[in-house]
């Protein structure tokens, strides 16, 4: 583990000499230009590009070849390492993203630091894109080359930054996503720390009726899941909670958590009296409003953990409830508890929220026969406040429109947007299947009710998820499509009318047919949004995208990897997600704990930040600019009996995002393997008349 | 083509403007992978260097690839999309910054570009590197050395 120093009582370092540097290794660059079967040499002169480079000073060797991926290319490279002494290596080839790893394993395996290698893309950045144009593509090649050597000779061995990892992670979100991860992680052998801000586990599935694509009921999927949670010893829960302070890097997190109290006992057994005691009424978020529910409550009877919550928000401390209390059994004055955890790692898996109309859109918050797919959901579920009986104003709903796309796909200058400006762009991926399914419930349930399904574009795009449109189409749902510029309005109908509202669809299924649908209830299938993490975004310095659902490094390279190492993302935390896609990345989140984790110690990229000491005046500019806590600190040195303040990167809390380099005046910091002298060097190749392309050779 | 078959290199083609981009790992040198996997065209004086966060370069690193003989420079990051918490902030503040070294320079301050640039933003890509060699072909390269 990195050196930490004491912040309340900083050591004096004494700073001697700087050290003599180690007798400057002379580079003797080997160069190898890739053909990549004719990838490369069918446009480029691969050839001319090698032997352009050979007499450049430093360059030992410099070879084409048909392929430098395959194992007689690669012991090229190694040979070449052994037998003449090479000590940098500069490959042009294809993408870095597809070889780099493989190049610098086979430097590593003969005896060479693998960061004194450097790749240049001349495939998918020159061959491929420059292929009426050999000529010119060949001479970007070598400059491109040269500028590989230039790096070349200032490159410098590097080490992975390797610090001791706690064998403990902590998962935020008890939805599938995270119950998944936590499994996963737990089964592997590493302790996990489930943390779930409600009280309740299970998240949005809890709600749900019958899930696609399996037709099972969402309860007795979420049942397996939780059950095997609970038999698996390494997994501590703590309901109610919630991640307030963080501190430390990868493999050693501190992370601090508060607690709200259930303030009833697990085996109070006048539940049923108590919370037809209390007098506070209040909208049911579990029933999205459709009913009401007390200050003492439970979602729904089988949740985990068992038993009632006092809701301390809506709590008037009336004490009606402790008429029924024997032994304490409800405890009004319970306070929240705080306490610390340390862990290596954490997975996000904090979920999403369903899309809330803006009152009045498409008539939602205005009328009340506007619904959206949740409150649907709520209806058709066997709990939910009608009993699973699909009924409106008390009566059987005879003819319903269910409308694709409230929330998603939206468009700048259609839509309104959110406080923050922008609309929802992106498709929520789920509701057109979750649309389609709940309307062959429906179906099944009442097969004489007319179902309209008006939609925008239909992406049914799982496996078994067309399936759920085609059995729809066979129901006879009718199907209507409007574009985004005509919006379908939503409005009463007459008084006295047998059905009591309208929708408007102009039908480009018939050509722009305007078509009043007649119809008691109106359905918004509303897309996805991230739940506001903004706590955890600053607490853990991860980013959100634009669409602010939370942001991978990569979406194909690294998936469920954020920015800052040893925080993985798992389900629909991170954008719109079915249940399968949810626990698909919440096992690949897992995994990625695992590795970091297992071996009790982490291993992270060398590119972090490098004070040069001799450099540094100390005067903090870029310990104010850091956006990393800790990264960067200043501390107390002395030389000759003056002490004076020099910069100190703590290297596992620094990401190598930069901002101290450039706010340097004194060029007193660089980040390893990315330094600006470099880029200068780089330049300055690229930018040089070069006299080597006249006279070489073919 | 066999490789002893194809033509060779045999200008400098040193009177040609020349782009540098600056494409960041999470950004627009993997853009720059997405063009070429379509295999779409765009003029080869364009030199793409890999960068892990644009945020590293201060406004003199600019100033001074103009000197050195770069005629226009495209920097392509992530925008907010960047995994570094205050990178693209940072980014876009020393590029204002090297905005006002160009007024003084007398420099057209387009031939320095900051853009958005994601992973598979193949046309935006294209696009910005057509800009850029319009922009070019109608104010010329850049003389040498640059005026004080
Ligand atoms: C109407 C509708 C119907 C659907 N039907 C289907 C279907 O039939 N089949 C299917 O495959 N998918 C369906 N889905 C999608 C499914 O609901 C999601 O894939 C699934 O819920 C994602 O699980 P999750 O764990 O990522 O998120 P969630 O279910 O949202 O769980 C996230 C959990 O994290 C907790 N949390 C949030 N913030 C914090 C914090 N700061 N600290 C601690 N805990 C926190 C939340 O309280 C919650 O318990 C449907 C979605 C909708 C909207």
């Amino acid at each position: 583990m990195p050196e930490q120093s004491d912040k309340s009582n900083p050591p004096e370092k004494e700073l001697g000499l700087a050290p003599d540097p180690s007798p400057e290794e002379e580079p003797r660059i080997g160069v190898y230009v890739c053909n990549c079967g004719g990838n490369i040499g069918d446009v480029v002169n691969c050839k001319q590009v090698a032997e352009a480079l050979r007499n450049i000073p430093n360059v030992v060797t410099s070879h084409s070849n048909m392929f430098m991926c395959s194992d007689p290319g690669q012991k090229l490279i190694t040979d070449d390492i052994k037998e003449k002494g090479i000590n940098r290596v500069v490959i042009g080839a294809c993408s870095i993203f597809l070889h780099e790893q493989t190049f610098r394993q086979a430097v590593e395996r003969a005896g060479l630091n693998p960061y004194l290698y450097y790749h240049v893309g001349l495939r998918e950045q020159d061959s491929w894109v420059h292929y009426n144009h050999p000529e010119d593509a060949t001479e970007k090649a070598i400059r491109l080359m040269l500028a590989g050597v230039a790096k070349a000779r200032k490159m410098e061995p590097l080490e992975p930054v390797r610090l001791q990892a706690e064998k403990h992670a902590l998962v935020i979100g008890g939805g599938v996503a995270g119950l998944r991860t936590a499994l996963d992680i737990a089964r592997s052998g590493l302790k996990v720390t489930l943390v779930e801000k409600s009280h309740f586990l299970g998240g949005r599935v809890a709600q749900w009726e019958r899930v696609f694509p399996t037709g099972e009921t969402a309860r007795t999927l979420l049942q397996r899941l939780l059950e095997q949670v609970q038999a698996e010893p390494d997994i501590t829960i703590h309901t109610g909670a919630k991640v307030v302070k963080t501190k430390g890097y990868v493999g050693n997190f501190q992370i601090h958590i508060r607690q709200q109290p259930r303030g009833i006992k697990a085996d109070f057994d006048a539940v049923d009296q108590a919370i037809a005691a209390c007098p506070v009424e209040i909208p049911d978020e579990f029933n999205y409003g459709l009913k009401t529910r007390k200050a003492i409550y439970q979602p729904y009877s089988g949740c985990y953990p068992a038993g009632p919550v006092v809701d301390w928000e809506h709590c008037t401390h009336c004490e009606k409830c402790l008429e029924f209390s024997h032994n304490h059994d409800i405890n009004l004055d319970d306070t929240p508890i705080e306490f610390d955890i340390n862990v290596g790692a954490v997975a996000v898996a904090t979920g999403f929220r369903p899309y809330e109309p803006f009152p009045g859109e498409m008539g939602y918050g205005k009328f009340p026969e506007v619904i959206t797919l949740p409150q649907l959901e709520r209806l058709l579920a066997a709990d939910g406040p009608t009993g699973g009986k699909l009924e409106w104003n008390g009566r059987s709903v005879r003819s319903l429109a269910m409308i694709h796309c409230v929330g998603s796909r939206q468009v700048d200058d259609v839509h309104q947007p959110q406080p923050d400006g922008q609309v929802n762009n992106y498709c929520s991926r789920v509701c057109c299947t979750a649309t389609l399914n709940a309307a062959n419930i429906i179906h099944e349930r009442l097969p004489e009710t007319r179902i309209y399904d008006v939609y925008t574009d239909i992406r049914t795009y799982g496996r078994g998820h067309e399936d759920y449109y085609t059995l729809a189409s066979k129901n006879g749902v009718t199907f209507l499509r409007y574009f985004v510029e005509d919006i379908p309005e939503v409005y009463p109908a007459e008084k006295g009318s047998y059905y009591s509202m309208l929708v408007k669809v102009k039908d480009q299924l018939t050509w722009g047919e305007e078509i009043e649908l007649p119809v008691d209830l109106v359905v918004l299938a509303v897309g996805m949004m991230p739940n506001p993490v903004d706590d955890l975004i600053g607490l853990f310095n991860i980013t959100p995208g634009n669409d602010r659902f939370l942001l991978e490094v990569h979406p194909k390279l690294s998936p469920v990897e954020t920015s800052v190492v040893g925080i993985v993302l798992a389900g629909t935390a991170q954008g719109p997600m079915n249940i399968q896609e949810s626990c698909t990345a919440a096992a690949a989140a897992a995994s990625k704990v695992v590795v970091l984790l297992g071996r009790g110690q982490v291993e992270m990229e060398p590119y972090v930040a490098q004070i040069d000491i001799e450099r540094c005046q100390g005067n903090g500019d870029c310990v104010r600019v850091c956006p990393q806590e800790d990264a960067i600190k200043l501390e107390t040195f002395s030389k000759n009996g003056t002490s004076f303040q020099r910069a100190v990167v703590t290297p596992a809390n620094c990401n190598g995002c930069g901002v101290c380099v450039s706010t340097c005046s004194h060029r007193a910091i660089d980040v390893l393997g990315w330094r600006l002298d470099d880029y200068e060097a780089m330049v300055d190749a690229i930018t040089a008349e070069i006299p080597v392309l006249e006279g070489v050779p073919a | 083509m066999a490789e002893g078959e194809l033509p060779m290199a045999t200008s400098t083609n040193n009177n040609r403007p020349k782009i540098l981009i600056l494409g960041t790992l999470s950004g627009g040198y993997r853009g720059a992978d997405s063009v070429g996997q379509e295999h779409l065209e765009y003029p080869p004086n364009t030199y793409i260097l890999p960068v892990m966060s644009a945020a590293i370069f201060p406004e003199t690193f600019y100033m001074r690839a103009f000197e050195r003989g770069f005629d226009g420079i495209i920097v392509m990051f992530s925008g907010t999309d960047c995994p570094y918490k205050g990178a693209p902030e940072r980014t876009a503040e020393i590029i204002n910054k090297t905005y006002e070294l160009m007024k003084e320079r007398k420099l057209d301050l387009n031939r320095l570009r900051l853009a958005a640039i994601c992973t598979v933003c193949v046309r935006p890509f294209i696009e910005e590197v057509h800009k850029m060699e319009q922009l070019l072909d109608e104010i010329g390269k850049l003389p040498h050395p640059l005026p004080p």
